[in-house]
């Protein structure tokens, strides 16, 4: 039996060659979550019945020669806010703790009908926001790459998954960062679409107007497999745009020759200024794009804490108006972290809420304004390596500007992978966005980098 | 049109009374454990709360653009 880890590019290969079978592989990763699990708390639900019956569907697929695609027989698993229809879904939350759904999500439905395993259901900040939380039913997910430090969130499980292979990819979900933080602090890639990309029909919201679903893998070859399967209309879903999902890899392997990248340095040097290691990954990435034949330059936008302060004030606003009706009547079964940040929406006005859906227009028309002659944008997805998980204080996502909520407040997608690692040995991480819909030029872009850096050959060593 | 901007100060009584006003009936104590990203969310109200020009409305509910 092989051991080493797999891309879902290469893993696909594989099956299609027949070189691979999806039993055996299934089985391979059914061994790691157990051995690996009880560390990294990753998975709240192994739906191990399930997954060898999605592998036997898919083994028999390919052998008959009726193969659906390139996710066909690859296991992967859903962060624990979407449906999965007769299999629990919690939110990582006592107020969901026995919540099973009827109906799959619209994109668990959309992964299934492409072939993939589905192998259990991921930790999750609860409810998508408080955590890392202890006082929850289920612990929070461990860093792979040191268990004593942080994943981010709120797609915490799926980061520790993928990075420590128990899948080779999986759901996300970002409301003001919670794909690309753990993508970041994991060391993997994630991608949080255009808003109105993906659907969101059957995923618990957070807040309606930031909430976008996305994936998570080791690579960003393997993101634009997944989104492949993830992308397209939904009437259930208002926010769903109508238009023809692009080729995701057909780009993928051209190179970045006649690029334009943008670097909002500011955000990373001084509106919060990021480790040395990380503005150093920053800056070998952009030499490397320049060598390759693109065009940098460093621009300037309003402070990351404008863009900050209005993505975080709808947050919580929308969030609360979301949660108040249970909040009145089961505070205390919240966890603390969740309960105490969400009701903060209690303190907004009428007119402070009004005013941020108007500075969110003149920051979207920014943003717009600012890519008119750029390809991409660039900074950091996370200010450095992991912290300790036992060193965050309930208020820390305040303190500081994100650097990811821009392009939550803007709609605008954007990626993170890693750029390399610091001098405690974890990941570092780089973002780039691009305009609405031009996710494939984020996958070349990534592909290129990804491809001329040694990061993707190391994995965490208890994954190993 | 410029309008009042939020003071970045809020006390216990104060937010008491708002989270009582939106239905949650807390003790002092867990007041208090709110308190500070109370705070911190004001500087953040309060940043928002600058003067914008006319033509900054909110999202309409569809883009004309749209086919």
């Amino acid at each position: 039996m092989m051991s080493a880890i797999l891309t879902i590019a290469e893993a696909g290969r594989r099956i299609a060659a027949r070189q691979l079978s999806p039993i055996e592989l299934t089985k391979m990763q059914l061994e790691r979550i157990h051995r690996l699990n009880p560390q990294l708390h990753a998975f709240l639900l192994v739906s191990e019945e399930r997954a060898l019956a999605d592998a036997g569907a898919a083994e028999a697929r390919q052998m008959s020669g009726q193969r659906r695609g390139p996710l066909d027989g690859i296991p992967i698993a859903h962060k624990d806010i979407y449906n999965t229809a007769g299999i629990r879904t919690t939110a990582h939350s006592k107020l969901l703790q026995d919540n099973i759904p009827v109906r799959d999500a619209h994109t668990v439905k959309k992964w299934a009908d492409a072939g993939t395993v589905m192998l259990g259901k991921l930790a999750t900040h609860e409810f998508a926001f408080g955590g890392p939380s202890f006082d929850l039913p289920w612990p929070p997910a461990r860093n792979p790459w040191n268990i004593d430090h942080f994943t981010a969130g709120s797609s915490s499980g799926t980061g520790a998954a993928v990075a420590a292979g128990l899948i080779l990819g999986g759901t996300g979900s970002d409301t003001g960062g919670s794909i690309r933080g753990p993508a970041a602090l994991c060391g993997i890639a994630g991608i949080k679409p255009t808003y109105g990309l993906s659907s969101r029909t059957g995923i618990l919201p957070l807040a309606f107007t930031l909430d976008h679903a996305g994936p998570m893998a080791w690579t960003a070859e393997d993101c634009a497999l997944l989104l492949q399967a993830m992308a397209g209309h939904d009437p259930n879903d208002p926010a769903s745009v109508d238009r023809q999902v692009p080729d995701y890899t057909a780009g993928i392997g051209t190179g970045v020759k006649g690029l334009r990248i943008g670097v909002v340095r500011h955000f990373f040097e001084t509106d919060h200024r990021a480790s040395d290691a990380t503005r150093a990954g920053i800056d070998a990435a952009m030499d490397f794009f320049r060598k390759e034949g693109a065009e940098v330059r460093d621009i300037t936008l309003s402070p990351a804490a404008d863009y900050h302060a209005v993505g975080y004030l709808l947050m919580i606003t929308e969030a609360f108006a979301l949660h108040a009706p249970w909040m009145r009547e089961r505070f205390m079964d919240y966890g603390e972290l969740f309960r105490d940040r969400v009701a903060l929406g209690a303190t907004v006005s009428g007119p402070d809420l009004m005013q941020a859906q108007r500075r969110r227009r003149v920051l979207c028309r920014e943003m717009a304004a600012a890519m008119e002659n750029l390809d991409i944008i660039v900074s950091a997805s996370q200010p450095g390596e992991a912290p300790r998980i036992d060193a965050l204080t309930k208020w820390a996502n305040m303190e500081k500007p994100s650097f990811t909520m821009p392009f939550n407040v803007t709609g605008f997608p954007a990626i993170s992978v890693c750029a390399g690692f610091g001098a405690g040995g974890l990941p570092v991480a780089m973002q780039m966005a691009a305009k609405p819909f031009a996710e494939p030029l984020l996958f070349r872009a990534a592909h290129a980098y990804e491809t001329a850096m040694p990061w993707r050959g190391r994995r965490p060593a208890m994954a190993v | 049109m410029e309008r009042t901007v939020s003071t970045t100060m809020i006390d216990e009584a104060e937010l008491t009374v708002l989270l009582t006003r939106s239905g949650l009936k807390l003790t002092p104590d867990q007041v208090r454990a709110i308190l500070p990203g109370a705070e911190l969310f004001r500087g953040m109200i309060a940043r928002i709360n600058v003067p914008l020009p006319r033509e900054a409305e909110p999202a309409l509910t569809f883009d004309v653009e749209q086919q």
